[in-house]
């Protein structure tokens, strides 16, 4: 297990972003649950949209959530309700991986931290090791009434 | 005869958002999945106006709208960027974009821009 601990200066943004992203493309702003601590490797969720950030600070930020939960997220962003969760329902639960990390990575910008993101990953299945590779994860359960998203971030600075 | 818009995005969610906004305003939209496509769709069907993502694989979105601004000069292009991409989109309108919106899109705003360019 990694010793670095992840600082909030990293964390608030992507949370939020998450705030943020979700009002807007749901009209409803998620409830913030209990933070937890991760270590640097855990196992998946059913879905986990993987966005990597490079640059000053460095790491992975992983939106969680169950299959039902991005059935509805999807077919909330399509527009229409999705039978299975095919390749357009998965790019558009990428895609708000990629709005949230976009957003945060605008604060985190604003911080003076030059940083780039990495085209989302989506990850089906339960039973998938993710490390963070020494770094520590925190994780922010998001509800809505779509679903809980939980947002995970583990993030290091390089500078 | 509709007016025609290519819309470039490597996700094929924002395509088919975008068709969703297009359409229904009686726009005909042309679909490219990086920036080689948009260029071989931008000759071969001389778009009004171009919605361009910036990060895709193959040809990123600023490449294409340089190549695409040396053979046609006259062409319209707006780039679709996430938020924490203002260097890029800096450097897209100093190579000619017109505009730029900002992912997640809003109808009005998408509509507001197509509006401001196609007549």
């Amino acid at each position: 297990m990694g010793t670095t601990s992840v600082s909030v200066e990293y964390i608030n943004p992507f949370v939020t972003a998450s705030f943020a992203v979700m009002s807007m493309m749901f009209n409803e702003a998620p409830t913030k649950g209990a933070l937890s601590a991760l270590p640097d490797s855990f196992t998946s969720q059913q879905v986990n949209v993987v966005v990597g950030i490079t640059g000053d600070i460095s790491g992975m930020v992983i939106l969680g959530m169950s299959l039902t939960t991005a059935d509805r997220i999807a077919s909330m962003m399509i527009g229409q309700p999705i039978k299975v969760f095919d390749y357009l329902a998965s790019s558009a639960v990428a895609e708000l991986g990629n709005m949230i990390c976009g957003n945060g990575l605008l604060q985190i910008s604003e911080g003076g931290h030059i940083c780039d993101l990495t085209p989302p990953t989506v990850i089906r299945g339960t039973n998938v090791e993710i490390s963070t590779l020494a770094v520590p994860a925190i994780v922010v359960p998001l509800k809505l009434s779509l679903g809980e998203v939980t947002v995970t971030v583990g993030l290091r600075g390089n500078k | 005869m509709h007016k025609k818009i290519l819309v470039t995005d490597d996700a094929a969610f924002m395509r088919v958002m975008l068709k969703g906004i297009l359409i229904p305003e009686k726009y005909a939209v042309i679909e490219a999945v990086n920036g080689q496509e948009a260029l071989e769709q931008y000759a071969s069907h001389q778009p009004d106006l171009v919605f361009m993502d910036i990060t895709m694989p193959v040809m990123d979105g600023i490449t294409a709208l340089k190549a695409i601004r040396a053979k046609f000069p006259n062409a319209c292009l707006v780039m679709c960027t996430a938020m924490g991409q203002q260097n890029m989109v800096i450097e897209a309108i100093k190579a000619g974009a017109k505009d730029f919106i900002v992912k997640p899109f809003q109808a009005e705003r998408v509509l507001e821009c197509v509006k401001k360019f196609v007549h």
